[in-house]
This record gives structure tokens, C-alpha cells and sequence, in this order.
């Protein structure tokens, strides 16, 4: 299964904040879109996964055009956690959870059998199923972002956008985070893309990267072939090294040092 | 094993909260049954029903208190509900029918008729419901852009509710001699309402809270916030202006029986809310509950507080709402649902 856009121009009114791009996100992977604040990232991913419409181009769904989906059923295969979402602070997590299987309803029907086990598996498989009976609102930051991860995860998706997934948390709540990202792709078989800030966990999770800059792709390719100290000057306008370190399988990027 | 409701609150509250609202509801009638400038015991009145004579206890009660304790509850239940849906739709605790034109836009109407066609006054219900219907739909029209977007509708609302008032303000100053109708109108009251007043309006009550409560899944679903719910493939904009639409036929037709009363949309959904939590399948049937008995609490004071005179229900409910509005705005980060 593959998401791609071609000729895509993306905007707001009549700002273009992507001006041209042509990209392909494999199921099979875990794609990363990096790139400076205001490069346009999250504005694809919104297109992609039909929060935002396009001014020209398209996305097809392994051929088939974004446009012929209505919203329910690009909901069952393409899902999105946008980077900012609020739930009622006192919705249970199981509950919260549940509203991943709206794809699937008509508007007068609720949670079936069927939809019940979905929604266990969603839960165990993020490791928030000792939660279950909890109010949002007692759960942690890292703990919340997961019964996030779960809700989306009840759609059933083939391919799952996640808008800067580790932003508010902690580093160990990071990584744990990418854990499960990496996770849901090798076992489950969902495909991955999201934007990502921290350009080490770009470089150590993903298979797949994709350089945004100024509304236009400057790279893509594998990680260790895009993140280089040449991008990092081109794109960020920083000096570093990428360093290998023995015993690591990836390198790491050491910014020059900061002096006053 | 006992399992808990799967939802905000668990079951045995629920249970123990709509148990509590019938037993003060039944109370209630009860009282509003006996008292009034003639008071009666439960006793006479039994007495009086089932004799089956006609006598003046058995019209008291059975032509004037009890058509009036049917209305009052009913339009508890309407406003409190139409408030309930509203605070979802524009995922905003504040917001009340007041905020989609609906009593400016029946006020706009009523005002009108009452002070420049007065022979119309037997139409002032029907044109109230149009000129909420009207004011509602201009808001929502004002409002669009590629769909619809809470502060836009807020914001258009504050701009048409502001020009509707201040016409308003100059009929009423260009006319401030024959101001009795429409006062009675502005301040909303149960006086004199009879039964063919509850044939008419149960039917749409009734209508309209059916409808409500297929809203409950839309509701909540908004409450999840826009890029959420859009995610999951719910058209955002249709639920909005569906649910919109039930509320403001809910409250549009309170106005046209009893004119404008004010504050049970806003405080009844946030005493539920505080009582069984922000999900609507509990929220919306004790906020229905709550507002029957508010509104009953409130018309029963305001016709029995002052002998010899009426205080008109939407007064009594302004007054008391007033300061519990204030009360819940100090407290608003534990009250808000969203």
C-alpha cells in the first residue's frame, strides 16, 4: 500500500506554503518529514490525510484518487493524530478510545461486539489497557499521548500520520514513544510518517526521510544519506558533524559548540 | 462482576442523580399543585378530582395549575436541552440560545407586531418563531466560510444580536407608551397560559427533544475538537449547523409560549455537567431533568413570592442565574467541558 501526491500545492487563502511537491509514503516504512519551523510539513500532512484541501495536484491512495474517498472511508485506511487535540478531561480512556471506530458507523450506531475487541487490542497494543477505567485527566502526558495513539489505532489504519508525536513529553516518554512507533510498523504492519523535530530520532527510527524546505522537497532517502552536515547548513543553517560511535548501528549529529 | 458505565460517570451515579431529580420533580408538582394565591391542601384537591363535580378547586387546578406546571416543564426541558447541544456545537461552556440570534431575532419579531401592528397580536408566536428562525439563519450565513467556525458564529452572532438590539431600543423608545406587551414578552412568563397552549407547544417539544437526543453522538464527537473529529471522517460543518438547527427550533419555540427566558440554557448544562461529567448520553437526559425542575422552581417563586402580583418566570431565573453564573466563572477552569 502507498500514499502519494503528485504537483501538490498546498495553501492557506492565497499563501502557497507548499509550492510544489511530488512524494510516496510506503506502508511498508516509517517516514519521517524534517524540515524548519514554517517549511510547510504539517500543511502535507493535513493535505494527505484530507483535514486540508489542495490547490492543485493529487493524492492517490495506491492509485485511487483522494477525491473519490469520501471522509469515512479514507478514515479506515489513512489516520492522523493532528499535533494538538483535546479531549472532555473527564472521558474515560476506554471511551476516548471507542471514537476511533466512527469510521466505521453510521451516525445512529455505537460500539458492537466486534468493535469491543478492536478497541482491547488498540489498548494493549499501546500499553494503556491498565487505564482503561481512568479519566483523561488522570493520566500523564506520555500515558495521554498513547491512549491517542490507541484511538487511531482503532481506525484500522494502513498508514498512520502523526503530527510531532513526542513534542510535550519527556525524553524517556520520547522514547518510549518511538518504541511504539516502531512497533506498530514492524509487528502490525503500519505504515508511519510523521514530523518530527529531533532529528536524532529521525535518524535512529526511520526507514524513509523526506526533506521539506521553503514549501519544496530538498531531499529524500534513506537517513544517513539525507541527514548530512551539507543539508544541515543548506536547510537549518547549522554546523555539525554526524559522527559514528562504535557499537551504535546509527550515527549521531554533534552540533558545533555553542560559544557566547 | 460489576461493571461501571463505560463512560464519564459511572452507572450507579447516574442512576442516583436522575432518581433524585424525579423524586424533586414529583415534590415539586406537588407543591405547585397546592400553592398559589389560594392554597390548597393535597387532600382537597384529591378530594375535589375524584368527586367529579366541578367545584373551584377542580379549575384552579385542573385548568390553570396544571396546564401551567405541564409548560413550565416542558420548556425546562427544551431550553436546558437546546443550551446543552449549543455549548457543544460552538465547543464554547458559555454559549446559550441567546448566542445564535434566536432571542434577539424573536424579540426583533414580537417587538415589532406588538408595538406597530398591534391588531396582529394574536400572531406575535408565530412571527417570534420566523424572526428566530431568521436572525439564527443570518448568523449562521454571516458565519460561513467553506464551513462553519465557532468564533465566527460567536462573533457574527455578537455583531447581529448588537444591531437587532439597538432596533429594538429605538422602537421601543419611540413608543414607550404602550410598552406593556412587550415587556411581559421580554421577561418571559407562564401567566395565563392554558391548555390549548400545552397542545400546541407539546407537539413541538416533543418534536424537538426526539431530535435532540439523536444529536447526542454528534455532540460528543465535536466535543473531540475539529481535526479530530475530521479525522474520523465526520463532516464537522453538517453536524454543526444540524445540531444548531435542533436547538434553535427548541428554543425558538419556547418563545413563542412564554417569551424570553434567559439562563436555564446556560447554568442547567453546567450543573449537569458537574454532576455526571461532559458525555452526552448522561449530560443531555439530566440536563433535560435539571431544567424541568429549575424552571418549575422558578415559575412556582415567581407566582407565589409577592401576593397579589406575578413575578414573570424569566426575572426570577435572571436573578438567580445571574449569580451563579458569576459563581461558575470564578470556577471555570473545574467547570468548562472543554
Amino acid at each position: 500500500m502507498e500514499i502519494s501526491g503528485k504537483g501538490l500545492q498546498i495553501g492557506y487563502g492565497e499563501h502557497l506554503v507548499i509550492k510544489e511537491l511530488d512524494v510516496t509514503f510506503l506502508s511498508t516504512r516509517i517516514t519521517s518529514i524534517i524540515g524548519p519551523n514554517g517549511s510547510g510539513k504539517s500543511t502535507v500532512l493535513k493535505a494527505m490525510t484530507k483535514l486540508l484541501p489542495y490547490k492543485s495536484g493529487v493524492v492517490r491512495l495506491d492509485g485511487r484518487n483522494l477525491a473519490d474517498y469520501s471522509s469515512k472511508e479514507w478514515a479506515r485506511s489513512v489516520a492522523v493524530l493532528p499535533q494538538i487535540h483535546t479531549a472532555p478531561p473527564d472521558f474515560k480512556v476506554r471511551e476516548l478510545v471507542g471514537y476511533g471506530r466512527l469510521p466505521y458507523q453510521k451516525w445512529y450506531e455505537k460500539n458492537g461486539e466486534e468493535d469491543e475487541k478492536i478497541i482491547d487490542w488498540a489498548m494493549k497494543a499501546t500499553g494503556v489497557w491498565e487505564l482503561r477505567e481512568k479519566s483523561i485527566n488522570q493520566c500523564s502526558g506520555g500515558e495521554s499521548q498513547r491512549v491517542w495513539i490507541a484511538t487511531v489505532l482503532t481506525q484500522q489504519p494502513e498508514i498512520l500520520f502523526l503530527d510531532e508525536p513526542t513534542t510535550y513529553l519527556d525524553i524517556a516518554h520520547q522514547l518510549e514513544m518511538m518504541q511504539l512507533v516502531k512497533r506498530l510498523n514492524r509487528e502490525n504492519g503500519i505504515g508511519i510518517v510523521m514530523v518530527l523535530h529531533d532529528l536524532s530520532q529521525a535518524l535512529e527510527v526511520s526507514d524513509w526521510i523526506v526533506v521539506i524546505k521553503d514549501g519544496k522537497k530538498y531531499d529524500e532517502g534513506r537517513p544517513e544519506d539525507v541527514i548530512t552536515p551539507k543539508m544541515m547548513k543548506e536547510v537549518y543553517d547549522v554546523e555539525c558533524e554526524v559522527v559514528r560511535i562504535p557499537g551504535r548501528a546509527t550515527p549521531i549529529i554533534a552540533f558545533k559548540e555553542i560559544s557566547a | 462482576m460489576k461493571r461501571t458505565g463505560k463512560s464519564g460517570v459511572s452507572a450507579l451515579r447516574m442512576g442516583s442523580v436522575v432518581m433524585i431529580l424525579l423524586i424533586a420533580l414529583a415534590l415539586l408538582s406537588l407543591i405547585a399543585l397546592t400553592v398559589g394565591s389560594a392554597g390548597y391542601t393535597i387532600k382537597s384537591i384529591a378530594a375535589a378530582l375524584f368527586s367529579g363535580e366541578e367545584s373551584t378547586i377542580r379549575t384552579i387546578v385542573v385548568n390553570l395549575r396544571l396546564p401551567r406546571l405541564i409548560l413550565a416543564i416542558l420548556i425546562g426541558m427544551s431550553l436546558s436541552t437546546a443550551g446543552a447541544i449549543l455549548q457543544s456545537v460552538m465547543r464554547n461552556p458559555l454559549a446559550d440560545p441567546g448566542t445564535i440570534g434566536v432571542s434577539a431575532g424573536a424579540g426583533t419579531a414580537a417587538t415589532t407586531i406588538l408595538l406597530l401592528f398591534p391588531h396582529m397580536t394574536n400572531a406575535v408566536p408565530l412571527f417570534a418563531f420566523a424572526g428566530a428562525a431568521l436572525a439564527c439563519l443570518l448568523i449562521y450565513t454571516m458565519a460561513w466560510k467553506g464551513g462553519v467556525d465557532p468564533t465566527r458564529i460567536i462573533l457574527s452572532g455578537v455583531a447581529i444580536n448588537s444591531v437587532l438590539g439597538a432596533y429594538n431600543a429605538l422602537l421601543q423608545m419611540l413608543h414607550s407608551d404602550s410598552l406593556q406587551g412587550v415587556l411581559a414578552f421580554m421577561n418571559g412568563s407562564l401567566s395565563g397560559r392554558s391548555w390549548s397552549h400545552v397542545s400546541v407547544f407539546g407537539i413541538y417539544a416533543g418534536i424537538g427533544l426526539v431530535l435532540s437526543l439523536f444529536c447526542i453522538k454528534g455532540a460528543n464527537t465535536l466535543q473531540l475538537g475539529d481535526e479530530v473529529a475530521k479525522s474520523l471522517g465526520v463532516n464537522v460543518s453538517v453536524t454543526r449547523v444540524l445540531l444548531s438547527a435542533v436547538s434553535a427550533f427548541l428554543a425558538a419555540a419556547t418563545v413563542t409560549v412564554a417569551g424570553m427566558i434567559g439562563f436555564v440554557g446556560l447554568v442547567v448544562p453546567h450543573i449537569s455537567r458537574l454532576l455526571v461529567g461532559s458525555d452526552y448520553k448522561q449530560m443531555l437526559p439530566v440536563s433535560m431533568l435539571l431544567g424541568a425542575v429549575v424552571l418549575l422552581l422558578a415559575d412556582t417563586i415567581g407566582r407565589t413570592i409577592a401576593p397579589g402580583m406575578e413575578i414573570p418566570v424569566g426575572i426570577v431565573m435572571s436573578v438567580t442565574g445571574g449569580p451563579f453564573f458569576l459563581y461558575m466563572l470564578r470556577k471555570r477552569g473545574k467547570v468548562s467541558g472543554n
